[in-house]
Parts: C-alpha cells; sequence; structure tokens
C-alpha cells in the first residue's frame, strides 16, 4: 500500500509545512499562478466559521482555499 | 516625431495581478476621462480612459482584467489572454505598463514574464512604493532593469509618485520599435514542433504566442473553426498535455525570476504579526466573523434609509416646483403636458434614485477597496455552495441590495459556468433601489405604523421581511437550479486575501461617479422612454373615445354639483379610462384580478415590467395627482379607491400584501434582462428567468391574497 501523504487540512492551527506536490494537474495550475509552489512554506491559518475552507499563508501571501483545493496540496511531515 | 503608428491614437495596456493597485495607477493616469467599454465578442467591459503624454499626444488606455498568468480560469482573464495574443485585436497594445506589488514582488512577475515572450513593450511600475519603504523594503530598480531588459520605475498610485516619470517611459516606447528579446522561457523539444506548426498555419511570427493559442485553441474566440481545428489536429499529433505542460512553464519560469527577485530586493526579517492578522483574528473568526458581517450589511442598509432621505426629497420638491411653474407659465398643449407629465416626471423617477446608488455603492466599493470583500468570500463559500453557488457570488448577491444590472456583471470572477449561471439568475430575487419607493407607498399604506418593540415599528419589519423575502428566494431558487444543472466543470474557491488598506478616496469617488452615470444614461433611457410612451398612451384614446368621457365627465360633475377640483378629478379619471392605457389595464384585469387588483394597477403593472421604479409614477398619474408624486396623497386616493363593479376598496391589507409580494419577486426590468443576455451569450437565460420569477410572484401574490382576504 502506498503510504498516505499529509496534505493541507492535516495541519494544526499555527503549524507549518512545506508544499510538496499537487494531485490535480488543474489546480496545480492555478495554483502555482498565485504563487503556492512545491517548496513554498504553508501556515495554517485558521477555518472558515462554517467549515469546509482554510484560510492559510503561502511564504507570507494570505489565500483562501476549499477543503478540496487544500486537500490536494501534499505537505511533507 | 512620428512614429510607425501613423495617426492612430497609442493604445497603453495596464497589465498586473489582482491586487497589485492596478485601477489606482489607471485613475492617477486618466482622472474622469474614462468609460466602460464593452469587448465585441467576448462581451466583458473593460475600462478605457485618455490621457497626454509629455509631448502631449493624447493615448489610450486600457485596464486589462486583473489575472495571475496568461492561463485563465474565469472569464474576465480570458480577456488577457486574448488579446495580448491577437495582434490584429482593436485593444492590442503598443506598450504595456505591467503593474506589480512592490511588496510582493516574487509573486508578481509570472505574468511579467509571460509578456515578454510574446515580446511586448513593456516598462515594469512597481507600485506601493510608499509602503514597501515604510516597511523596510528596498528595490533596486537598476538592477531589475539590467535583468530584465525593460525600464522598472517604483510608483505609487496613491501619492502620484513617478508618475510624470512613467508618461516618459510610455512615450518612449510607443518611438522605440520592438527589439527581439532572447525568450526568458526555454521551449522544450515538443512545444518547439508544436509552435512552429502553429506558425507557419496561422502565420504568426510569436513563437509565445503560437505556444498559448496552442493552450487555448478551444476558446480563443478570434480562431476561425477551421484553425482551431486545424491546431486541435497539431496537438494531438504530438500528444501535447495543455495541463502539465502548463504547469512545467510555470514553475520554470518561477525557478528563473526567483533569483533575479532575490538579487534585487532587500527585504526586511519578517515581522512575526501585522495589522491584518490582528484584524483577521476578529474579521474572520468563528463567531465573531459572521457576526460582523450581518451587523456590517444592517449598517449598509440604515444608511441607504437614512442618509439618502434629504437628498432625495430635495431633487423631488425640485422637479415638482419646476412642474408647478411650468404649468403655470407654459400655454395649455399637450406639448405642455409632454414636457412636465412626460419627459420631467421621468427624469425625476431616474435622478430620484441617484442619492441611493452613490450611496450603496460607495459603501460596497468601500468593502471591496479596504479588502474586506474577499474575506466575506472566504467565510460564506460553503453557505453559498449549498445553494448552488460560490463565495464570490456573495459580492453580487450584497451589490444586488443596489442594482442587479452591475451585480451581475461583477459574476464575471467566477469561473465556474453553473455557479456563475446561478448567481446571475438569482440575483435579480435581491430587493433592488428600485423596489424601494414600491415598497415605501405599499407599505405606507397598507401597515400601521405604531412601534412593536424598542426601536421596531411595524412598518420597518415590514421592510425587512421584504428584503428576507429576496434572498429567501434567491437562494431557494439557486438550490433547485444546483439540482436541475449538471456540470462536470471544476469549481475553484482558491483566492487571496489582501493586505488590508486604507481606502484610496479617489478610486472610492470614481468608481462611485462611474457608476451612477452608468445608472443615469443607460437605465435612466430606459425609464425616460416608457414615462413618454405611458405619457402618450394615458393621455390619447382610440377615436373620439376620449372627448366622449370629457363631457360625460363634466355632465356627471354637473349634475352632482361638483367643485372646480373635483371636477377636475373626475375628468381625469373619466379620460384615463377611455385612454389607451386604460384599455390595456382592462385587457388584462381578469388575468390579475384574482391578485385583488383592478385594471389601474394593471396599468402600473404593466409598465413596471419596464422597470419597477415606473410604478409610483405611473400610480400618480392613473389617481390624477399628476407630476407632485406626493406620497401621502397618493396613499389617501389609493386608500379611498374602489373597484369600479362591486364598488369595495381595492387597497386593503391583503392587495397591498399581495402587490407588495408580487413586486418583490416578479422580473420587472428591461435593463437587467438585456444585461443577462449579455453575461449568458443567449437569449434562453433572461427568458427562463422572466418566466420562472413571473410565475412564482403571480403563485405567490395570489397565495398571500387569499391568505389575508
Amino acid at each position: 500500500m502506498q503510504r498516505r501523504y499529509r496534505t493541507i487540512p492535516d495541519l494544526k492551527v499555527h503549524e507549518s509545512a512545506r508544499a510538496l506536490a499537487f494531485e490535480d494537474p488543474i489546480l496545480a495550475g492555478k495554483l502555482t499562478a498565485m504563487g503556492l509552489l512545491p517548496g513554498t512554506l504553508i501556515e495554517m491559518v485558521r477555518r472558515a466559521p462554517f467549515g469546509n475552507a482554510y484560510y492559510i499563508k503561502a511564504d507570507g501571501v494570505r489565500l483562501a482555499l476549499r477543503n478540496e483545493e487544500a486537500s490536494s496540496i501534499l505537505i511533507d511531515a | 516625431m512620428r512614429d510607425q503608428l501613423g495617426d492612430k491614437l497609442p493604445n497603453i495596456a495596464l497589465v498586473g495581478n489582482p491586487n497589485s493597485g492596478k485601477s489606482t495607477i489607471f485613475n492617477q493616469l486618466t482622472g474622469l476621462r474614462q468609460k466602460t467599454g464593452n469587448f465585441p465578442g467576448v462581451t466583458v467591459d473593460v475600462k478605457e480612459g485618455r490621457f497626454h503624454l509629455p509631448n502631449g499626444r493624447e493615448a489610450v488606455l486600457t485596464d486589462l482584467p486583473g489575472t495571475y498568468s496568461l492561463y485563465p480560469t474565469a472569464s474576465d482573464e480570458k480577456i488577457v489572454a486574448t488579446v495580448l495574443t491577437n495582434p490584429e485585436d482593436k485593444h492590442y497594445p503598443d506598450a504595456v505598463v505591467y503593474v506589480a506589488d512592490a511588496t510582493h514582488l516574487e509573486k508578481h512577475l509570472l505574468l511579467l514574464t509571460q509578456l515578454l515572450d510574446l515580446n511586448l513593450p513593456v516598462v515594469l511600475a512597481l507600485n506601493m512604493s510608499d509602503t514597501a519603504a515604510q516597511i523596510g523594503i528596498k528595490v533596486h530598480a537598476a538592477k531589475l532593469t539590467e535583468r530584465l531588459g525593460i525600464p522598472v520605475l517604483m510608483v505609487s498610485g496613491r501619492t502620484g509618485e513617478n508618475i510624470p516619470r512613467l508618461l516618459g517611459e510610455i512615450e518612449k516606447l510607443i518611438h522605440t520599435p520592438p527589439s527581439k528579446r532572447k525568450s526568458f522561457y526555454s521551449f522544450s523539444e515538443a512545444e518547439k514542433q508544436i509552435t512552429e506548426a502553429v506558425c507557419l498555419n496561422l502565420n504568426i511570427s510569436s513563437p509565445y504566442a503560437a505556444l498559448l493559442i496552442a493552450h487555448h485553441h478551444t476558446w480563443l474566440p478570434f480562431l476561425t473553426s477551421q484553425q482551431s481545428s486545424t491546431i486541435a489536429t497539431i496537438v494531438q499529433n504530438k500528444g501535447f498535455s495543455s495541463l502539465k505542460n502548463q504547469v512545467d512553464e510555470t514553475l520554470e519560469r518561477y525557478d528563473r525570476f526567483t533569483p533575479i527577485v532575490q538579487d534585487s530586493v532587500q527585504r526586511p526579517p519578517q515581522f512575526p504579526s501585522t495589522p491584518t492578522d490582528r484584524i483577521d483574528e476578529v474579521v474572520t473568526h468563528r463567531w465573531f466573523g459572521p457576526f460582523i458581517f450581518f451587523a456590517v450589511m444592517l449598517l449598509v442598509f440604515q444608511s441607504i434609509y437614512d442618509w439618502s432621505t434629504i437628498p432625495m426629497d430635495l431633487i423631488e420638491s425640485f422637479f415638482s416646483n419646476l412642474n408647478v411653474s411650468l404649468k403655470d407659465n407654459l400655454p395649455v398643449h399637450w406639448t405642455t403636458d409632454l414636457l412636465t407629465d412626460g419627459i420631467l416626471a421621468g427624469l425625476s423617477g431616474i435622478l430620484v434614485f441617484v442619492p441611493q446608488i452613490a450611496i450603496l455603492f460607495f459603501l460596497v466599493t468601500l468593502l471591496e477597496e479596504v479588502g474586506y470583500m474577499a474575506r466575506v468570500v472566504f467565510m460564506f463559500d460553503k453557505t453559498m455552495r449549498r445553494f448552488g453557488m460560490n463565495g464570490r457570488s456573495v459580492v453580487a448577491l450584497i451589490s444586488g441590495g443596489a442594482c442587479a444590472v452591475p451585480a451581475i456583471m461583477s459574476s464575471r470572477t467566477i469561473g465556474n459556468w453553473k455557479e456563475r449561471l446561478i448567481t446571475v439568475m438569482v440575483t435579480p430575487f435581491i430587493s433592488c433601489s428600485a423596489r424601494l419607493p414600491v415598497y415605501a407607498v405599499l407599505i405606507g399604506l397598507a401597515v400601521p405604523p405604531e412601534k412593536v418593540l424598542w426601536i421596531f415599528t411595524w412598518q420597518s419589519l415590514a421592510f425587512g421581511s421584504m428584503y428576507a423575502l429576496g434572498v429567501v428566494a434567491a437562494l431557494g431558487s439557486g438550490y433547485v437550479m444546483k439540482k436541475i444543472l449538471r456540470t462536470h466543470e471544476a469549481s475553484y474557491l482558491a483566492i487571496e486575501l489582501p493586505v488590508y488598506r486604507i481606502p484610496h478616496w479617489k478610486n472610492l469617488w470614481l468608481n462611485v461617479w462611474e457608476k451612477v452615470s452608468a445608472f443615469v444614461i443607460g437605465a435612466g433611457k430606459i425609464i425616460l422612454i416608457i414615462s413618454v410612451v405611458l405619457w402618450a398612451l394615458a393621455s390619447f384614446g382610440p377615436g373620439t373615445a376620449m372627448e366622449q368621457a370629457t363631457t360625460s365627465a363634466h355632465a356627471v360633475a354637473a349634475a352632482e354639483q361638483f367643485d372646480s377640483s373635483a371636477t377636475d378629478d373626475l375628468v381625469a379619471a373619466y379620460r384615463l379610462e377611455a385612454s389607451y392605457a386604460g384599455y390595456l389595464g382592462k385587457v388584462i384585469e381578469p388575468a390579475i384580478r384574482p391578485l385583488g387588483y383592478d385594471w389601474k394597477i394593471g396599468i402600473a403593472i404593466i409598465a413596471s415590467f419596464a422597470a419597477r421604479e415606473v410604478f409610483v409614477g405611473t400610480m400618480s398619474t392613473i389617481y390624477s395627482i399628476g407630476s407632485a408624486e406626493d406620497d401621502v396623497l397618493l396613499r389617501e386616493k389609493m386608500r379611498s379607491a374602489t373597484f369600479d363593479d362591486s364598488g369595495l376598496p381595492i387597497y386593503t391589507l391583503a392587495t397591498a400584501l399581495s402587490l407588495l409580494v408580487f413586486y418583490a419577486l416578479a422580473m420587472q426590468c428591461m435593463s437587467t434582462l438585456a444585461v443577462v443576455k449579455r453575461e449568458t451569450k443567449n437569449w434562453k437565460w433572461p427568458l427562463i428567468q422572466f418566466g420562472f420569477m413571473s410565475t412564482l410572484a403571480y403563485l405567490l401574490a395570489w397565495v398571500v391574497y387569499n391568505l389575508f382576504i
């Protein structure tokens, strides 16, 4: 069995990790253009009030991502 | 000095990422000399303005939508790729001003490197130089110039710093013929082959433009169907994977420009917590966040009501005074009536909305300028998706409280077609400012002004319920459409939450000015025309019907020994009944009688299908209180009105509530239908919208009437 990588929703609030790769090619195109690249330092800032979305910082840039978007980004450790 | 342009005005394009402060630069350069132009074929409005170069020559500045790259995911972003890959496009720039945020340069240069590969003459304007200096960021413009091979300037749209030098650089760019640059991005072997084939087939010279065309051949509007099928074959034969190549290209570009930025920008060590973080602690907080949002919305609506009363009263009394003095001083003739009851009544009906529209747009723009709207999108994405929409739809729905037309246009930032379509379809349910005067008259007529609770009166609660009804109808029909429509297209949230900024007042005022003048000119034209048509319908009748009505009214008045003003009222009422308008109202009376309406309301409803705001004016005409448009007088007249046949009072609570529900839900706005057609590129959607909204309005009005009768 393939080991499951951690993704952004696995981060606790204020926890950081580096982005490794994208699971969804369409989202990869969009997110890389916005500056979220493999190697970018991601910090979980908070969850949306009604859930299902995340407020993160990618190298200091504040982004809002949906659950599906955030869970397509594999992170280290 | 002449150049290759001849006498044509040079076209300058502003390009940059969202939140780079492009619009501030645009406003600095053009001021009031701007308009919203329509891009043919792609149905997106883009701002255009004029300005003078240092040599005195006039130039056209186009503010292209903000985008992160030439690989677009939403229809506003597609414009940028469409214009920049087609030298034949009428907006294809002679020079580009690339605006980048100096405080986030490492994320803002991707698109610039793409422009460089299109061989466009570019000047890099590093915006927000003031903020960068404040937080201790130093940019060595000379180093960037050396490494990128283009002029680079630190500017500030806020303070106007270096704007004259920017003009100088634009002028130089126009006068220097483009020199062939070395491609920033190194094409892979497969990309080279495809590009050569596309260049050869389409007879274009820029390899990068050819590569983009290969990526985007399915939707680029300037390709003929033959051209796009040729490219499809090329792409297929080479086994070209657009998505994979796009990501590879993007990553390679970052690899190449990141060291350049690192060499040229000195930044202080990161601060652990900035004001933006501290504000967001509260504003996007799990409990406080939504609470603050609803408090802000309440404040917005409160200010629309409160602050607009005085200017609205001034406008109304100005027009009614003007009307009275014209009637007193001009000869009694139908042309005088046309001027006063037709044209002036129409003008007053348009201009009276200006204060409300101005206040609402001021507040909505303010929330957007400070960066709050992006937080709303983040907080309510999940809620909106439940109703088939996107977090971005919140902006459209809130703007719908002012006017559905600009609100629908704001849906262009939604990439997913289904979510965008639902947003466009349900936004008109939100009670817009045009429904306000209708609500005001009807609620004043039927709902007692007594206090119920604390500061609330029954009337203010009735107003509140009208808005709630609109929101429920919008979300409910969104939910239904979500279940009916099928799509496999991906939907995104992924949005940048910009740093909170003190609003730039010039941007705010220009935006308000632009929206208000668009309303006065665009919607105003329609209202004015309707007003004149209505006047004509009410002033003329078939054959000698009008003369007969006058004669019989005088006979009745004489028999009953009416005084002169009562006689005039009776004559006006008889004439209206005999007019074309009365005829039309009677034709539809059987259809609207179940809702509790008579033929007079029928006339108002027919007229309102062009624009709701004509309701009050029409009712005034019908109850022959002329163009005074006095709410109180109108209410009195309506209160004493009775059905012609039964003699029962018309405006009972049931009828008033039924009319309120009807006006809240019915699609009665030609401008909205026109803009929906433009945004969906198809008559099907506005027709469905019209049918659906009108049916719902009719049914619910019927239910309400029968509940309260």
